[in-house]
């Protein structure tokens, strides 16, 4: 195999050395072990779809691998896989100011993207945590949300045209760039968020929008869960949010100590929300908290006077993740319309305290989307195993209040290998039998990301 | 204890600036703009003197036009009793904005006058000298840690290679450097008091002190972009360039 791998690429470019199998073999999750036969690295699209044709001669399978930041094990190759990594399709590739689209390949990090809209006078606003280092193609693959969906939506929405290539190794182009094309099936709809199992992507065109106004940061101690939901309602009625997110005082606690940072503000609160907004409407952003405050819903915040403040308070957010880390956590990401997240969120803290009494959760999200992270910290006298089994357990209980709310078991880190068991509770039986029908179609010989999104023959 | 805290309204920090196309100045347009970051180093150490029984009313004065109150806002809601807006759309140059501060000065007799060593898009770091010469008093410039008591302030100065101790007799002028202190975040209860707080806006002309510009910006130019880098063979090739392109080795 691995001479077959060195007739397409140079001997640079395929690498089975220990420690790249691991580093490429995983992504940000901890709970699979990476055994990937072998690592490679494609500069151009020729190349990758002579190792797709291969693969399909050959019977190996391909996982594709971008920054590597997933959180469902979408990159992880486990099972003696070839990794394709797109670090070296890392280039922009073109940029048209008429169009105001920007043509970049796969592996081009979501950062650069930013910078370069940045310098051309523009905003490309699909933003998270781990911008610094995931890769567009790795954002499609997800259909990655983050901090500011409230406002500007997924990066389905930025996403204008693409270039796949499919599991049985054919070249093919989606949309061109088209703001408009009703000439049938929108294979570019699908390829978005389909982690790998449908095609490989080697480029996309993605829109570029005019930036926003300066914006300022706001961040508000909340008494009461349920009152999360009365201030984002206040706000909303107001003014028009960019960002609506929330944390817990534990997950505070967790960032102020890893980061080194100050608390906002001198008293603690049980749960903080995090809101961004044109500094225009500053007036009407005070006058809203004046009115939470007298409703007793919030207790106290601040506002930043300067973008280093904003982006210190910004910190606060979106360094949990990171800062939760170390403590393994076993990683939720649920979502339900924004309506019923009250009752919802009742109904997940009574499952969560009662099945979870012992250990430490920690909660977070994006709120205003519906978007709820609960993060189940590892105590360290539990090895990670038994931790993610127990928790593997319970997770059946929280995914039946989702069910019930007709909600999503994975809102923005995907299924991959860690929801892909609990898919059934989002999407149907009919559903999963067609998405199944649909992989049949695009990757007949099942090389591409195997045993990720779907179980292959279970009802 | 009075304390008079001069600040000015700046870019921000954190913006890439552009430069116009005809060289004239800097893009403002859709640029966030924030008190000075000095300034507002000097607005919490006043706030800090005020906490610890030192100081009894803190004044933020700025000079420019109406939006500088934004500015005098962030002041008043982080500590500060009152404001001074002196109001006027034409240049404000360092001279200029001393005189109208010794004006103040005159009205006001503060004990302290704390200023930012230096606001970031002039980078003089010559107004708050100027005004100490034109208030004939002593200064202690570019702080980093500042303690008053007995009628004197104790300043500790960042000097090249090292610190400097001094001692100054008050009235007194001190400009602020980064390391002096770190400033807080305006809360919104503040926020929501400092809206009552006065804020007085008076003109040049009414302080009777002339601003005229004493000099002309002729033109503003970016700083030319880095030259790409090449990529060398081997190492003798990487020794030749370092000692007879670069001349960096013998």
């Amino acid at each position: 195999m691995i001479d077959a791998l060195n007739e397409i690429f140079s001997a640079a470019r395929v690498r089975t050395d220990a420690e790249s199998l691991t580093a490429w073999g995983r992504d940000w999750t901890r709970s699979v072990a990476p055994a990937p036969a072998a690592v490679v690295f494609p500069e151009q699209a020729s190349e990758v779809v002579a190792l797709v044709r291969l693969a399909n001669r050959r019977g190996f399978k391909l996982v594709p691998s971008g920054g590597r930041t997933g959180l469902s094990g979408g990159a992880v190759a486990s099972a003696g896989e070839i990794v394709v990594s797109f670090d070296r399709m890392n280039r922009i590739v073109g940029f048209n100011a008429t169009d105001r689209i920007v043509r970049c390949q796969a592996g081009v990090v979501t950062r650069v993207l930013q910078e370069f809209a940045a310098d051309q006078g523009l905003y490309y606003p699909v933003d998270f945590a781990s911008s610094g280092s995931s890769q567009i193609g790795g954002n499609i693959a997800t259909n990655a949300g983050g901090i500011r969906v409230i406002r500007h939506g997924l990066t389905r929405d930025w996403v204008v045209g693409l270039t796949v290539v499919t599991g049985s190794g054919e070249l093919v182009e989606c949309n061109h760039g088209l703001t408009k094309n009703a000439t049938g099936y929108d294979f570019r709809h699908l390829m978005i968020g389909s982690e790998g199992t449908l095609g490989l992507i080697l480029e996309a065109e993605m829109r570029l929008a005019a930036p926003p106004e300066p914006q300022t940061v706001m961040v508000l101690g909340i008494n009461r869960f349920g009152d999360i939901l009365e201030v984002l309602a206040c706000f909303q009625a107001a003014l028009s949010l960019s960002a609506f997110e929330f944390f817990s005082e534990l997950a505070l606690t967790k960032v102020l100590e890893h980061r080194q940072l100050r608390r906002p503000f001198a008293r603690a609160a049980p749960f903080y929300a995090l809101l961004e907004f044109d500094q225009g409407e500053t007036e009407q952003a005070t006058a809203a908290f004046e009115a939470c405050l007298a409703q007793n819903w919030v207790e106290d915040g601040v506002l930043s006077q300067s973008e280093s403040q904003a982006r210190d308070l910004w910190q606060l957010r979106e360094g949990i993740s990171e800062s939760i880390a170390p403590f393994t956590p076993y990683k939720n990401d649920v979502s339900v319309k924004v309506s019923q997240v009250p009752q919802f969120l009742v109904e997940v803290e009574a499952v969560v305290s009662s099945r979870y009494p012992d250990l430490e959760v920690c909660w977070y999200g994006h709120i205003g989307d519906g978007n709820l992270h609960l993060n189940i910290l590892k105590p360290d006298a539990l090895d990670v195993s038994t931790f993610y089994e127990r928790c593997h357990r319970i997770s059946p209980q929280i995914f039946e209040v989702v069910e019930r709310h007709s909600g999503s078991i994975s809102a923005e880190h995907g299924v991959g290998l860690l929801k892909r068991d609990f898919l059934g509770y989002s999407r149907t039986r009919v559903e999963r039998r067609l998405m199944r029908q649909l992989k049949a179609v695009f990757d007949p010989n099942q090389v591409l990301n195997p045993g990720k999104l779907l179980v292959a023959d279970s009802g | 204890m009075k304390v008079l805290v001069p600040v000015k309204r700046v870019v921000d920090a954190n913006v890439k600036v552009r430069v116009k196309p005809d060289n004239s100045g800097i893009d403002l347009t859709n640029v966030k703009m924030s008190v000075n970051p000095f300034c507002e180093i000097a607005i919490e150490e006043a706030v800090r003197l005020k906490e610890a029984g030192v100081a009894t009313e803190i004044i933020a004065v700025t000079v420019g036009a109406s939006n500088c109150a934004e500015q005098l806002r962030t002041c008043l809601a982080l500590g500060a009793d009152r404001a001074i807006l002196i109001e006027t759309d034409g240049d404000t140059q360092p001279l200029g904005v001393a005189k109208l501060l010794k004006a103040v000065y005159d009205n006001e007799q503060p004990d302290i006058v704390l200023f930012g060593k230096q606001s970031i898009d002039g980078d003089n770091s010559q107004t708050g000298p100027m005004f100490a010469a034109l208030a004939g008093l002593s200064q202690g410039t570019f702080a980093s840690k500042l303690s008053v008591a007995d009628g004197k302030a104790t300043v500790i100065r960042e000097v090249d290679g090292g610190l400097q101790t001094v001692s100054l007799s008050l009235p007194v002028v001190v400009t602020t450097d980064l390391r002096l202190n770190e400033p807080r975040y305006a809360s919104l209860p503040n926020i929501m008091k400092a809206k009552k707080k006065t804020m007085d806006i008076i003109t040049p002309e009414s302080l009777g002190v002339d601003v005229s510009p004493t000099f002309e910006v002729l033109s503003v130019e970016p700083p030319p972009g880095r030259q790409a880098g090449i990529k060398v063979q081997s190492v003798e090739e990487l020794v030749d360039k370092l000692r007879n392109e670069a001349k960096v080795i013998p």
